[in-house]
């Protein structure tokens, strides 16, 4: 095993166990709405979500490096370039990690001064993190950028997928450069912010996400280079051609210009068409294998990613994106309905997907099944349904009650708030939220266990039916 | 033109990709030239010392910010330098204290709490706050709260003490006083009516 | 009027979804050769535009949205064809079903 897979290794292994602290902050995050008065003035909600927040960016973030240093030494067939740094750099983003949560937890925040920005807390959603960590981020970065350059710099030698994820690679780490300017008008601190939480989620992470994809299904299916490689820059061409200029749908109600409002919503609402096509593709590949594989679990969490895209990005987004509607949905429960639906499927799954798909080389396995991994399929995806679900109950009359016929002042929030329907919404997402927290406890058993009894013999390559 | 060739797919999603690129560069230089402070849409800092409303405009067709007479802050007027440095305070103050993670403005951030948009106008300050802290004017009663939010309790949900100095809240107040004067197309709809019966 | 927006959000979102049937039944109507999927896939198909006709009829929406909408109506009935038969030259068949990979 080349040293970048073992690093590979150990990213994945502190990707799933931020997994496991984000899904905690969630369930206590949750919980706020049910028991308000839970830890007040010693641990409230905003410090609860900014850790559910933060774990959930870092530990997909690491899931997607743990996979590119899988895979990048056999695209070159050789030892990834500054691999020793990179192997120091993983201890100490995780012991970044570990400092900013501590002081998340037990500073939680400054004065409004420099000193806060820089060691306590940002106070910009999803960027919390002070200067420091985020200088941390850029360091480890800019060396994985490195890693993956060089490489195949002195390789002499590139393929479609390392062209596309090296070109995906620059606008990734310029865009973080947002963590860091404290800007006072909130018009242009959102323009700039929506430059980053967008074009890393709704574009260069698609390209990266279609990227590791592609690596795992010539793996996973023995799919040809050269169709995987097609199929990523029709998907680039689609996602970045509809993704771009969509990031206007951020920017109907933040100052800016009423031009945003019809490019915005525009390329919004095109944005489902190209993840109806990776629909498509999916049932293909799944029916023309007619759903045999020597990795059920990754390749029923492909399939996972796939739909998840589609429903959690393309549907409940859909919904929402159009101005007239999105004036009443806009900064409601909603949202947070389409964000969870979102991200799970167009990322959560993915990234547990090539987790398996590694797991199977590492064990040796050639036959890979298990129930656990079974049970955690479907509780986290069924705990996932089941909080969208409520958290769409919630929004919807959240945005009746609250914006359509409240008029949105505080008295309008907190009836909104008391009704029995945004109640019962919060009720089930956090009863879903535990099925989703078993679901992660089942997946962490499984990733620790499947395989390890299996036969240890070379990975059997996928045979057609 | 054969789609079985990659490099016939390379060359639509670098030509999409740059061309959209070219669009969205155009696109941002004219929005942040719009939306700096002191333009149509975003007024400058010293608007603090105005009033302002938010009314219905025809011609548009929804609700937009109005600024009137003189409306003194904290019994004073500032210079725009003086306004500039409170409401950047204000600014340092919301990300110190992550309101973010609670709150929304203009609709961005968490929903746990009310959006921030337009809470300088919220009647509540007028209607619950001047009474319940016994101030005189709903600038004061907004610092109170801030300062002490356990003293004065909302509802279930209760905002924490995040330990302001009075130059703290006045600077928060001094912000959101500004923000519900940036043009935000409409946003949030009708605030403080119900369009139920429109 | 305004409950009608919130009825018209819903109806968008059903309009994907039916949309994405009809791309998941017409795929594997092309994989097993079913016209009973052949059948569930132009229903579905039928249902998505059913549902744009709604909401361009009786939504509170501004014109060019709805205008936009039937444009995309059109759009999800040429993607899943055209996106099939885009796989099946990539993967070097014409016809349904088989598919062999070469490495």
């Amino acid at each position: 095993m080349y040293r970048s897979q073992k690093l590979a290794l150990r990213y994945f292994a502190a990707a799933i166990t931020l997994f496991g602290v984000m899904t905690a902050a969630g369930l206590l995050s949750a919980l706020y709405y049910l028991e308000p008065t839970l830890l007040y003035n010693v641990f409230d909600f905003q410090m609860a979500k900014i850790l559910h927040i933060n774990t959930l960016v870092i530990w997909l973030l690491m899931g997607f490096i743990g996979a590119v240093y899988w895979f990048l030494p056999k695209e070159l067939g050789r030892e990834v370039e500054g691999i020793a740094l990179a192997e120091v750099l993983f201890w100490v983003f995780c012991a970044a990690v570990a400092v900013v949560a501590a002081v998340f937890v037990f500073v939680q925040y400054g004065g409004s001064n420099q000193f806060s920005m820089w060691f306590i807390n940002q106070g910009r959603k999803y960027v919390e993190a002070p200067r420091w960590a985020a200088l941390g981020i850029v360091v480890v970065v800019l060396t994985f950028v490195y890693n993956v350059t060089m490489t195949a710099w002195r390789a002499r030698r590139m393929t479609g997928i390392l062209w596309v994820l090296i070109l995906d690679l620059i606008p990734l780490t310029v865009l973080y450069l947002d963590a860091f300017p404290q800007i006072t008008n909130m018009s242009q601190d959102l323009y700039w912010w929506w430059w980053l939480v967008h074009m890393w989620v709704e574009a260069t992470w698609e390209v990266l996400i279609g990227c590791l994809m592609a690596w795992s299904l010539m793996e996973l299916m023995g799919t040809s280079r050269r169709i995987v490689e097609a199929w990523l820059y029709i998907e680039v061409m689609l996602v970045l051609g509809t993704g771009i200029l969509g990031l206007g749908h951020h920017y109907f109600w933040i100052g800016t210009p009423s031009y945003w409002l019809g490019i915005g919503g525009f390329f919004s609402a095109l944005e489902p068409l190209p993840l109806l096509g990776m629909v498509v593709h999916a049932v293909y590949d799944a029916g023309t294998h007619r759903m045999q594989t020597s990795n059920r679990p990754a390749f029923y969490w492909v399939l996972a990613e796939a739909f998840g895209n589609f429903i959690g990005a393309g549907i409940w987004g859909f919904m929402m994106t159009l101005p007239q509607i999105n004036l009443y949905s806009h900064g409601t429960q909603w949202t947070v309905s389409h964000g969870h639906f979102a991200f799970w499927g167009a990322y959560g799954c993915g990234v547990i997907a090539i987790v398996y798909l590694v797991l199977q080389q590492t064990r040796g396995a050639t036959a890979f099944d298990s129930r656990a991994w079974k049970w955690s399929f479907a509780l986290l995806n069924l705990g996932i349904l089941g909080m969208v679900g409520g958290l769409l109950v919630s929004g919807i009359t959240q945005a009746f009650y609250g914006v359509a016929q409240g008029g949105a002042t505080l008295q309008a929030f907190v009836v909104a708030s008391e009704n029995h329907w945004f109640q019962s919404g919060m009720y089930a997402r956090f009863a879903f939220g535990v099925l989703f927290a078993l679901g992660y406890l089942a997946l962490a058993y499984d990733l620790l266990s499947i395989g390890r009894r299996a036969r240890v013999a070379a990975p059997a390559q996928v045979s057609a039916a | 033109m054969d789609i079985q060739d990659p490099h016939f797919w390379r060359a639509g999603a670098v030509s999409t990709t740059a061309v959209m690129l070219v669009v969205l560069t155009f696109l941002t230089i004219d929005s942040l030239a719009v939306t700096r402070a002191g333009s149509k849409r975003v007024p400058d800092y010293d608007v603090i010392n105005r009033q302002i409303g938010y009314v219905y405009d025809w011609s548009r067709g929804f609700d937009v910010p109005v600024i009137g007479a003189d409306e003194p802050l904290f019994d004073r007027l500032y210079t725009p330098a003086q306004a500039s440095a409170l409401v950047s305070r204000g600014k340092l103050v919301i990300q110190s204290r992550a309101c973010m993670d609670c709150h929304t403005f203009f609709g961005n951030g968490a929903y746990y709490a009310p959006d921030l948009t337009k809470s300088w106008l919220d009647p509540a300050w007028s209607q619950i706050w001047m009474p319940m802290t016994g101030s005189t004017t709903r600038a004061e009663a907004m610092v109170e709260f801030l300062m002490h939010p356990d003293r004065y309790p909302t509802w279930s949900r209760r905002m924490p003490d995040l330990q302001l100095t009075r130059t703290e809240a006045e600077a928060a107040v001094a912000y959101l006083k500004w923000m519900c004067a940036v043009d935000t197309n409409g946003f949030p709809a009708h605030f403080g009516r119900s369009a139920i019966a429109e | 009027m305004h409950a009608d927006l919130f009825a018209t959000a819903l109806l968008l979102g059903l309009f994907v979804a039916a949309g994405g049937a009809y791309g998941i039944l017409f795929a594997a109507a092309m994989l097993r050769g079913s016209a009973a999927l052949r059948r569930g896939a132009s229903a579905c198909y039928a249902l998505q535009l059913l549902l744009a006709f709604t909401v361009c009829a009786a939504s509170p929406l501004a014109l060019p949205w709805k205008l936009f909408l039937a444009a995309s109506a059109a759009a999800y009935g040429c993607i899943p064809p055209m996106i099939w038969r885009l796989l099946e030259a990539m993967h070097g068949h014409g016809g349904a079903g088989k598919h062999t990979r070469p490495s």
